[in-house]
């Protein structure tokens, strides 16, 4: 068998090995924000439509707040000193939401092109494709706070299909605060904490 | 008494040892990213680098991002497998001082 001395050095060796795949797999890149950015960005649509009924409000805000994404995205890339490695999870994850906003893009303008546009399948439709993005995430992630949004914006999208104009408003509304500004916001204490900790141990 | 199993020396070195951990948790990643983690210097980084890439454990693209270089590394298939017979070989080693 092994000395004392060989032993110690072995499970050193085996601590390494287990920290620096935990070290490979971390990611503590900062997204919370863009929940919150979104979240504020619907707001705006939904406050402008009702302001004054420009029927292009919504494609006129989520065009400028996805190029304001991209900026500050491409910004905060550029401030990064060494890229962050690339993992089959973040892939997944962000496979998953450039699916969504496809889908929304292609969708959304298509429904109102064609006439066949109202605002409860409008509700249903963003709040269930938001639902699936974050059911997907929260799976990959093993991310319980992410699955129960993805619930509740399930949950909105069945209660956009009943009941009155006004009550499917209120439902988007509540929705959106929930699971963009609440849950961004709870991200970016996370990340800020994990952040910490980060620099913590280097 | 059965045979203790050797290390293999290629993976047995510290930095090369965490350079396969690191690239075993990834899909590609950049020098400056594995400079970072390991705590390394350029010359010693990159002859380690290119230890595991004689051996077949780690491959190398090199190409250039808006006209600065850049090397990104990523584990093979016989690195994955060199990795896992180092930690078995590790733990038969240890014994029962791993519980």
């Amino acid at each position: 068998m092994t000395t004392n001395a060989e032993e110690m050095e072995l499970k050193d060796r085996l601590k390494l090995i287990e920290s620096m795949i935990a070290e490979g797999r971390r990611t503590t890149g900062s997204w919370a924000w863009t929940f919150v950015f979104w979240g504020l960005a619907y707001y705006v649509a939904i406050g402008w439509t009702a302001y004054n009924q420009w029927p292009w409000a919504w494609l006129v805000t989520m065009g400028g707040a996805w190029l304001l994404c991209w900026a500050i995205i491409r910004w905060k890339h550029g401030c990064t000193p060494e890229k962050r490695p690339g993992t089959t999870i973040g892939r997944a994850i962000y496979a998953t939401w450039c699916a969504m906003g496809t889908s929304m893009c292609l969708l959304l303008p298509a429904l109102g092109f064609s006439g066949r546009f109202n605002q409860h399948v409008f509700v249903a439709v963003v709040a269930s494709m938001l639902g699936l993005a974050n059911g997907a995430s929260g799976i990959l992630l093993r991310w319980k706070a992410q699955i129960a949004s993805a619930i509740v914006w399930w949950l909105a999208s069945i209660a956009a299909c009943f009941g009155t104009d006004n009550q499917c408003s209120v439902v988007f509304v509540a929705a959106i605060f929930f699971c963009q500004i609440v849950f961004g916001v709870y991200g970016m204490i996370l990340e800020s904490s994990a952040r910490k900790l980060e620099a913590k141990h280097a | 008494m059965p045979e203790l199993p050797e290390l293999n020396p290629i993976i047995h070195g510290k930095l090369r040892l965490a350079l396969l951990s690191l690239l075993s948790g990834v899909e590609e990643a950049e020098f400056t990213w594995l400079r970072a983690k390991t705590g390394s210097t350029d010359g010693n980084l990159g002859a380690q680098l290119l230890k595991l890439e004689e051996a077949g454990y780690a491959s190398v693209e090199k190409k250039f991002v808006q006209r600065k270089p850049q090397s990104l590394y990523r584990l093979t298939e016989a690195g994955r497998a060199a990795l896992t017979e180092y930690v078995v070989a590790l733990k038969q080693l240890l014994g029962g001082a791993m519980e």
